[in-house]
């Protein structure tokens, strides 16, 4: 276990889910540094991607969420019953498992949200919808045709760049990842990978991974949960070549999983 | 399996082109539509007589006019020939008689005082001979050809160019060419020296007019051109076929009734997919499919004994209603008849748009009604255009509904506020209506097939518009 950061980005103490009677998560204290990426991974079904979802409360979307503890994520918390959820939602962006586009125009889809929050138009949101493509590596490949060419018709990994391109459009402080390469191609897989390790510079990432190799590659640091239980917590370079706890050895050499 | 889907997919391809192709064949009895001449010319009495109306009879023929006893004459003569100068002895005027020959340049024939101008096809360049002739106790040094249009024939509506002629004057009398444009002067008057017939034979010797129709186009384009025309009525002896007044009563009574349904089944659509809790829609949901299979004529009714005098007294002034059978009313029940369609076939659209989209409006801040009107309602609007083209579908092909609240008077709107409280009509329900008792392949029937042509054609391509909406990319799961 690391030390209690200074000044964590997301931060999570206590913290149980249940879904139904079902509990989900079981006592979780988390906290990930600022501008840094920070992997959970875990077996399927522990857990990472509900407690990922705490923290721009996606999980009330499922009937019968229940969150207790304390969360915190760039200097809010989420629970708070006086907090303006939607404002919540813009600084914190979030990346699905599978590219979920809006079937509309790729430029649309970049400029939909800006041009709702911020009130942006003309020129001031045409270049920050460049500048979002851009960042997403993706603006070379539609620059010409983005305002015919529907979301929908890009490839799936193209699609999870428009995504990408997308949430960032929102200028988020933190961005949370599940399992963003999944459905994807390790050709575009490396490209998302790539971005992630470009974002990290100056954002702070949480990323759900089931892909022991991806969490290697990408992260700073890294969490382990199995069976709704935070079991390690680390530099995940530390906790690849030195495991402290004996279930996170076995997952990490792949003796289950 | 897939052989039978394929084998029910062209029975039904097979079934509606048979269906276009049985419509369209009655339809040719549309085109087998006789213009007559629609004109009547009469010799009247002298230069001093009253403008009077040169018809006895207003929609029948008129041979003899403005004869004194011409009254007389008309009751005794029940046959079909002109009167002779026996039965007309006694009696100072002027008579014509329609002459039917075979060979224009023989005028010698009998005189027919029956009239043949309604059933006789003006179209093949026909004339209609008139002679026009005074009895020998006539004094005066005038005879006057008076013609005007028949009661119920419009001039502007004939397809042809009608002429009245002077074909020949009788011997010992030199006039200049006489030759009357009836389009530009459909009413009027002439004045020809007087001639007297001496005996029966003579009759015929007299003044010879012809009335000429000159055919602008042919039969099948004056039948079209006839059919879009602004009124309908088919039952006058000049009928007028117009399908004007029916389409846009089908149609304003249609748009009426989803400008009604539409926000209403857009809104609960989205209040029972996005909005109310699953046991709310599992309850409401059936509900309102079950809505939608009250038998019209009940919905009707409904509207008869509660909505129509409910209209009458709330907008009966304002909009100038006589009765509260009229275009709102229809339109109102319209509405009420397509609101439990559409949401249903609104509300399957919007469930089947997958959860992530949703969590993807949602995770970028959007507000849940942002997210239904900038996400799911555009990303829904092949299932939202089709919920609307069902509704339009079904509105305009609807009889009884309109049968029993639209008054059921075929009148052009005038363009004002108040056509909406005017009774009107529309297309199924005025098929439904004269095919009961129409003649058997005779025109007014074609028209009829001819209108369920149009409709058939105008669902059709309201099922291929919503077809070609459907097919651009929807979402994918």
């Amino acid at each position: 276990m690391v030390g209690t950061l200074v000044r964590p980005a997301l931060s999570a103490s206590n913290v149980d889910l249940f879904y139904g009677n079902n509990q989900v998560l079981k006592s979780v204290n988390f906290e990930a540094p600022e501008r840094e990426v920070t992997a959970l991974i875990g077996p399927s079904g522990c857990g990472k991607s509900s407690f990922l979802r705490c923290f721009n409360r996606m999980n009330d979307r499922i009937s019968g969420a229940r969150v207790s503890g304390n969360i915190t994520v760039a200097g809010q918390n989420p629970y708070d019953p006086k907090i303006d959820l939607m404002a919540l939602r813009r600084d914190v962006g979030m990346l699905f498992q599978k590219p979920n586009p809006f079937p509309m125009t790729i430029f649309e889809n970049v400029a939909l949200a800006p041009r709702l929050h911020y009130g942006l138009k003309g020129s001031q949101l045409e270049g920050l919808v460049e500048s979002c493509l851009k960042k997403a590596a993706l603006w070379d490949e539609v620059k010409d045709d983005m305002r015919r060419k529907n979301g929908l018709e890009l490839s799936g990994g193209q699609q999870q760049r428009l995504c990408l391109a997308r949430m960032l459009a929102v200028q988020p402080k933190v961005i949370l990842m599940d399992e963003p390469c999944s459905a994807l191609d390790p050709i575009s897989s490396e490209k998302i990978e790539d971005l992630i390790l470009e974002l990290g510079q100056e954002t702070t990432i949480l990323i759900v991974t089931h892909n022991l190799q991806q969490a290697h590659r990408v992260s700073k640091h890294c969490a382990f949960f199995m069976l709704g239980v935070l079991i390690e917590r680390g530099e995940t370079e530390k906790m690849f070549s030195d495991p402290q706890n004996p279930l996170t050895a076995d997952y990490i050499t792949g003796r289950f999983g | 399996m897939e052989r039978a889907v394929a084998a029910a997919a062209v029975l039904v391809a097979v079934s509606i082109l048979g269906l276009g192709f049985y419509l369209a064949m009655e339809s040719r009895f549309a085109f087998d539509r006789k213009f007559g001449f629609g004109f009547r010319v009469a010799a009247q009495t002298g230069d001093t007589a009253p403008l009077d109306p040169v018809g006895m009879d207003p929609n029948a023929s008129l041979l003899a006019s403005n004869l004194e006893g011409a009254e007389g004459v008309d009751e005794k003569e029940d046959g079909i020939f002109a009167p002779t100068l026996e039965e007309l002895s006694g009696v100072s005027g002027t008579a014509t008689g329609t002459l039917l020959v075979d060979d224009p340049k023989n005028f010698k024939g009998t005189l027919f005082r029956d009239d043949w101008r309604l059933n006789k096809s003006a179209g093949e360049g026909t004339t209609m001979l008139f002679c026009a002739y005074a009895t020998p106790e006539y004094k005066e040094r005038a005879i006057r050809i008076a013609w005007e249009p028949d009661a119920s024939f419009d001039p502007k509506l004939s397809p042809h160019k009608l002429t009245l002629r002077l074909v020949r004057a009788p011997d010992g009398v030199t006039l200049d060419p006489i030759s009357v444009d009836l389009s530009t002067n459909p009413k009027g008057e002439i004045k020809v020296p007087t001639w007297i017939a001496k005996s029966d034979d003579q009759r015929a010797n007299g003044y010879l007019f012809a009335l000429e129709a000159e055919p602008q186009t042919n039969n099948f384009f004056a039948t079209l051109g006839a059919f879009f025309r602004t009124s309908w009525d088919p039952t006058l002896p000049y009928p007028r076929f117009g399908l004007l007044p029916l389409l846009l009563g089908t149609l304003l009574i249609t748009l009426i009734g989803l400008a009604i349904a539409v926000p209403l089944g857009a809104g609960t659509s989205v209040w029972l997919s996005e909005v109310a809790s699953p046991k709310v829609r599992e309850i409401l949901k059936p509900v309102i499919e079950l809505l939608a299979s009250v038998p019209t004529v009940v919905l009707g009714y409904f509207g008869l004994m509660l909505v129509a005098p409910a209209m009458v007294g709330v907008f009966g002034s304002a909009l100038r209603m006589e009765s509260g059978r009229n275009l709102l009313t229809a339109g109102i029940m319209m509405g009420v008849l397509i609101l439990p369609t559409i949401i249903s076939v609104a509300e399957d659209a919007l469930r089947s748009m997958p959860n992530p989209l949703r969590d993807g409006a949602a995770a970028l801040g959007m507000t849940k009604s942002e997210e239904i009107s900038k996400v799911l309602l555009p990303a829904a609007r092949t299932g939202l255009v089709a919920a609307i083209m069902l509704g339009f579908a079904r509105a305009i092909g609807e009889t009884m509904i309109v049968w029993i609240l639209s008054g059921g008077t075929a009148t052009m709107p005038q363009g004002r506020l108040s056509d909406i409280g005017q009774p009107t009509r529309g297309i199924p329900d005025t098929i439904g209506i004269e095919m009961g008792n129409v003649e058997f392949e005779m025109p007014h029937y074609g028209h009829l097939f001819l209108l369920g042509l149009i409709l058939f054609l105008f669902t059709i391509a309201i099922n291929m518009l919503g077809h070609y909406y459907g097919r651009r990319r929807q979402w994918q799961h």
